[in-house]
């Protein structure tokens, strides 16, 4: 199978304003819900009035800790179940009314007491009561080979610096919104969410009823990055309580300054690094991270796992750390833990290129890991090398030395490269394609489409295997009622439903080639099956010319059509023969105006070895979309914390910066096919790929332009400002 | 106008009801006659009581553009707009632009240059951009300022903006 | 979002809206660019909203090298307006690096002058603030202060004045019309920006009710081939200015005859810079010259903590500036 160029599937819908997003559904007697937030960052609730509420008019009812009491104890009811305040801005209650304004001039009225307790407001004022989490993700929080710290001691060069990593948020430009119903005791959920069926679970826990008596929809998912997850539950949860005590359908949506506190961050990292190097080869690292995680529950991004496997080296410490701050909970945020990490690592490996005297590119290559030193494992396929050679050709990282500090106008001109890469995983699923007389295929799977392409990836795959054009495919998706499907997240969608949908296909070319070899009148009567193949909507033997329409063909079968399901186990990343990985190098062109402090890209070449792509002009959107994202972490975005109160100042857009169409350089990219037989279909995951690398790849650019290291994100005017006033 | 009428029954006589205006106007060719609030916006209006979802709201301040609507021809960001002042204004929003078998040309555009991903930013990037192309712009760069007012989070920029330049001729 | 109810009233006249809007919780409404989002973060929560947008006011007239822009006249119309590209190109140059298209063809000259500062101390409900919340203390000045102001601040407030425009109308000595119920008065527009105090930092010198009806620029057309706005931000669009500057010069055989200069970013009100201009006055237009520029415009500035690299930074902008306007002489 060839890649094909296919349109987004859905694009028609979204051009045309006809998708309709979750929090758009609109039954009729619909409330409209806000939240009550709390005004300080740690303390404890005492009381919540709403006397003055119920006066407001069109006011239908509260929802407070006391209504949670009803759901079961949990990590995702804890919020809503316990007084304590972990947060400024945490809600302490929902309020439903006739319309928006309404809720919220309710929820203004609404009087909470508070005792306030004295909150941790930064990393540092905490740092002495790091601990180590249990994991970070699915890997150990600590690692060890060799002996690194002797192995630093009788290296020949040590680079040992410290790198930080700012709060960033997520961002969809669609906030969360939930819209539920009670249809006597079942529930149904239209809500923004990442994960249908992890909600539905969730809700099923809370509530204590049977997940078949829940439905939850996203079948259109205004982007997600990460924070439509668990983060979103409790307030969820609490519409559904607000419904079902009012008896009505219920809205809430999150405000865009309710987007920065109560569905998760990219957390902030301090890392501390240390390369060690003989003859221009890496013989120790060490890697500690220290990252901020909320008063209420652990979490960690996988900052220094990658660091375990991305280069040889015999002697690798890395370890993870959480402070706790009353401030909100990080999740994962695209490119969770490759993004800060490889910001660290490959700032590093450029610092130690310039001090060996070795060509960063060079450097990397001579320092590349033929298998996954970590677990000794081969990988199931790796074209790292090809990435820089192609990468470093397109770019014309051999110009580097006649274009550095060349000035284009009033830009100073720099070049930087970095590498990316993003474990290959997938998930549990299960799909089913149904074909009709018409010749039509109904391709279904309760996964959702965050923007990633999810729809035309389950359209096309079941298309292609059975020869059938897109035209004639509808696919269903986001909706609990359809076969399990996995979470959108970690770049493993398209990974996960392959196998799936590939099952359910070639069930159906047995029951199809069975039928077109089983009627001795047929044309193709009396073969054997396994000569039959699928092609433009015809069965076809596959030696000769002999072929039947399919429509002729399914007129011979049920009078409903052929249905089939497919499905893929769960997998044991662990207990894989090969460790499957994704990589790509990343070579960028800035300019900085020094005197003025200003920094653009002007251009990225970004080469990308990540499986079988099945569709290129979808693949590059994603690449593309990631490297913005990675721009966006490395000079614009930083969520500030006001220390004295906890509050997260400028909740907006005016004040919390993301590229913008005129900060877009001028993009190249390249896609280096990977024939990968480790994994099914030979899919890897695209998605992350593209945010991390260009970080450290900005960074080492700004050093190439004006000899100036900065070592922390996001780099800004202050940074790239000549200090020579 | 009628600022003094409420469609609830007030619960309280201390708390002032919610003042209600009366407005008309032409979106997308027809003239709606709306009974809204005083404090309500042009979004407001228009996604929530109109039903007209294809206007989005990304932010509701002002710096995203997913909101944004044509008024005779010239883009505004909707959310900023209070409804009452746009009494009579001829509006034109994304479901005025096209449908799936009749698109503008924009439209289809950015679904050859696979313009949008989770594409709810995508309805005020179109609207921005016939906007843009009505005042000719002359080359990428002037393209790319001009559609700094949307946002996107997905990182569709560089199909928006191939899509937009190859209508403009560039 | 929304804040609280108001009513809506639509001004039929101005000696109507003069009065509406003259009366306790009434606030005026004209493109509302700034007025929503304020209401909208219940930091603003108006009873009444007098709304002027139809009102007369909105025109440009350009007669014998006097510019009178109508208060109500839209930043996109004024920065395409023919008059003000020819003969005042750093208008519409301010005007083009300021917000969005979609938000430019909405807000108001007028608006734009009087929009509230974007100290995120001041954006945020609940936050110390004595320009909300007068006695409520300065967060800025002890908390993230990168945005702050490096003149005329005050141990009470060092939030910056945000417009683009009103630096280019400050350096173009622009006078502004105001009318309230006691009649119609002129003023510098640099008058129009009290400084801070202690407790109190009042947005305005303007009495309850009056409005801006019309901004002036008197012979300044002169300047028109020698002018830039400079702005320097972040991100390469659609971002308030970390710092800027308003440079333009007249040169008469060879020697600075004329400077204005004025800086956005850095002051509660776009800030002049007096003795950088004075210091060019009949100086050729060199290096040396703008170099001197630079370090007096930076004289007397009392950075905090998070905005000590606007000092630099302004000081190169100045100069930045001057090259760029220097080198059409």
């Amino acid at each position: 199978m060839n890649p094909q160029t296919h349109v987004r599937y859905e694009a028609a819908l979204k051009v045309t304003g006809q998708a309709r997003y979750e929090g758009e559904v609109m039954p009729p007697g619909m409330l409209h819900a806000a939240l009550v937030e709390s005004p300080v960052a740690c303390g404890e609730v005492l009381s919540v009035d709403a006397a003055r509420a119920e006066t407001v008019p069109g006011f239908a009812t509260i929802v407070t800790r006391a209504d949670s009491e009803s759901l079961r104890p949990s990590g995702a009811t804890a919020l809503i179940r316990e007084k304590a305040i972990h947060f400024h801005g945490q809600p302490v209650a929902l309020v439903a009314a006739s319309t928006g304004s309404q809720a919220r001039e309710a929820a203004r009225a609404v009087h909470v007491a508070t005792r306030v307790q004295p909150a941790v407001t930064h990393l540092d004022q905490a740092a002495g009561a790091a601990f180590a989490p249990a994991a970070v993700g699915r890997f150990p929080a600590a690692s060890r080979r060799g002996d690194p710290s002797r192995a630093l001691s009788e290296a020949e060069l040590i680079v040992r610096n410290r790198y930080t990593t700012d709060v960033n948020n997520h961002h969809p430009m669609e906030p969360h919104a939930v819209v539920c119903w009670w249809e006597d005791h079942r529930a149904v959920v239209h809500t923004s969410t990442q994960a249908v069926f992890a909600t539905r679970a969730s809700i099923a826990h809370a509530f204590d009823m049977p997940a078949g008596d829940i439905r939850v929809l996203s079948r259109f998912l205004g982007g997600g990055f990460g924070c439509k997850g668990q983060l979103w539950w409790p307030w969820m949860f609490w519409a559904m309580l607000a419904s079902r005590k009012a008896g009505r359908p219920v809205r809430l949506e999150l405000s865009r300054a309710q987007m920065f506190t109560l569905v998760g961050r990219r957390q902030a990292t301090t890392q501390d690094l240390s390369l060690g190097f003989v003859d221009g080869r890496l013989t120790a690292i060490e890697h500690d991270v220290v990252a901020q995680t909320s008063t209420h529950a652990d979490f960690s991004d996988s900052t220094a796992v990658y660091t375990r496997l991305l280069y040889a080296c015999p002697n690798v410490s890395t370890a993870h750390k959480l402070v706790r701050t009353n401030e909100p909970h990080p999740v994962p945020m695209r490119a969770p833990g490759t993004a800060p990490g490889t910001f660290a690592l490959e700032s590093a490996m450029d610092e130690a290129a310039g001090q060996l005297g070795i060509d960063p590119l060079e450097l990397r290559m001579r320092n590349f890991a033929a298998h996954d030193q970590e677990s000794g494992r081969p990988w199931s396929s790796n074209r790292l090398l090809e990435c820089y050679r192609v990468g470093a050709e397109r770019f014309g990282w051999a110009r580097r030395h006649e274009r550095a500090k060349s000035k284009v106008g009033r830009w100073t001109v720099g070049f930087g490269m970095a590498t990316t890469l993003y474990p290959a995983i997938r998930q549990a699923c299960k799909a089913r394609v149904r074909l009709s007389l018409d010749g039509s295929l109904v391709v279904q799977c309760g996964t959702q489409d965050m923007g990633s392409g999810t729809y035309t990836a389950l359209g096309q795959i079941a298309a292609d295997a059975l020869g059938i054009p897109m035209a004639k495919v509808t696919v269903e998706l986001g909706d609990t009622w359809l076969p399990d499907g996995p979470f959108s997240g970690g770049s493993q969608v398209t990974a996960s439903i392959f196998p799936a949908v590939e099952a359910a296909t070639s069930k159906l070319r047995a029951m199809l080639a069975n039928l077109a070899v089983g009627d001795p009148g047929a044309p193709l009567g009396g073969r054997r099956p396994q000569e039959i193949e699928f092609r433009d909507e015809m069965v076809r033997g596959r030696s000769s010319n002999v072929a039947e329409r399919l429509v002729d063909l399914l007129a011979r079968g049920p009078a409903d059509g052929l249905a089939a399901e497919g499905e893929c186990a769960a997998t044991d990343h662990q207990a894989l023969a090969a460790t499957g990985m994704g990589y790509g190098a990343i070579f960028v062109e800035i300019g900085v105006d020094a005197e003025l402090g200003e920094i653009r890209v002007r251009r990225v070449c970004g080469t990308f070895a990540a499986g079988r792509i099945l569709n290129p002009l979808l693949a590059r959107s994603q690449f593309i979309g990631g490297l913005i994202g990675g721009i966006g972490m490395a000079l614009h975005e930083q969520t500030v914390t006001d220390r004295a109160t906890g509050c997260i100042l400028g909740k907006s857009f005016t004040d919390y910066l993301i590229p913008v169409h005129a900060d877009m350089p001028e993009f190249d990219i390249a896609m280096i096919e990977e024939d990968d037989p480790h994994l099914p279909g030979g899919v890897k995951g695209i998605g992350m790929l593209g945010t991390a690398g260009i970080q450290a790849g900005i960074a080492n650019a700004l050093h190439d332009a004006i000899g100036r290291r900065v070592r922390h994100l996001p780099i800004r005017i202050e940074d790239c400002l000549a200090s020579a006033y | 106008m009628n600022p003094d009428t409420t469609a609830l029954p007030l619960a309280d006589e201390k708390h002032l009801p919610m003042p209600r205006i009366a407005l008309s106007m032409t979106i997308n060719g027809a003239r709606y006659d709306i009974e809204t609030a005083s404090t309500a916006t042009l979004l407001d209006v228009i996604r929530d009581q109109l039903g007209l979802t294809g206007t989005k709201k990304g932010c509701d301040m002002g710096g995203c553009g997913a909101c944004t609507v044509l008024v005779e021809g010239r883009r505004i960001a909707s959310c900023l707009a209070l409804a009452a002042s746009f009494s009579d204004a001829v509006l034109t929003t994304i479901e005025g632009i096209g449908t799936a078998d009749r698109l503008h040309p924009l439209q289809a555009a950015f679904i050859r240059h696979d313009a949008l991903q989770c594409g709810y930013c995508t309805p005020g990037q179109i609207l921005s951009g016939i906007a843009l192309l009505s005042e000719n712009p002359r080359s990428f760069e002037e393209i790319r300022e001009g559609m700094s007012g949307n946002l996107c989070r997905c990182g569709a920029y560089p199909g928006i903006v191939a899509a937009i330049a190859e209508v403009a001729g560039l | 979002m929304s804040g609280p109810s108001f009513r809506y009233i639509r001004a039929a006249r101005l000696d109507d809206a003069l009065s509406q809007g003259a009366r306790q919780g009434a606030t005026y409404l004209a493109g509302g660019a700034d007025l929503l989002p304020l209401w909208k973060a219940g930091l603003a929560a108006p009873t009444e909203v007098i709304d002027i947008s139809r009102l007369p006011l909105s025109q440009v007239s350009y007669a014998g090298d006097a510019l009178a822009v109508g208060a109500l006249a839209r930043l996109s119309d004024v920065s395409a307006h023919p008059v003000v590209k020819r003969h005042h190109p750093m208008i519409a140059e301010a005007i083009l690096a300021s917000a969005s298209g979609q938000v430019r063809n909405l807000a108001t000259i007028g608006g734009n002058l009087l929009q509230r500062t974007r100290c995120t101390y001041f954006r945020t409900d609940g936050l110390a603030c004595n320009k909300r919340d007068p006695g409520s203390g300065c967060g800025a000045r002890r908390g993230e202060s990168r945005h702050a102001a490096l003149f005329g601040g005050s141990v009470g407030c060092v939030a910056t004045h945000a417009s683009d425009l009103a630096v280019a109308l400050a350096a173009l000595d622009a006078e502004i019309s105001c009318r309230g119920l006691t009649g119609e008065r002129r003023l510098a527009l640099q008058d129009l920006y009290p400084l801070p105090g202690a407790t109190t930092a009042p947005d305005t010198s303007l009495a309850d009710g009056e409005m801006i009806t019309a901004v002036h620029i008197d012979g300044a057309a002169r300047f028109a081939a020698q002018s830039t706005y400079l702005k320097v931000r972040d991100r390469a669009s659609f971002e308030f200015a970390v710092v800027s500057v308003a440079a333009a010069l007249r040169i008469e055989r060879g020697v600075i005859a004329e400077a204005r200069l004025a800086a956005g970013g850095v002051a509660p009100l776009p800030w002049r810079l007096g003795r950088s201009e004075a210091a060019l006055i009949g100086r050729a237009p060199t290096g040396e010259a703008f170099a001197l520029a630079g370090e007096l415009a930076v004289e007397g500035a009392t950075p905090l903590a998070g905005n000590a690299f606007k000092v630099p930074l302004l000081h190169n902008a100045v100069i930045r500036a001057l090259q760029t306007v220097g080198e059409g002489s």
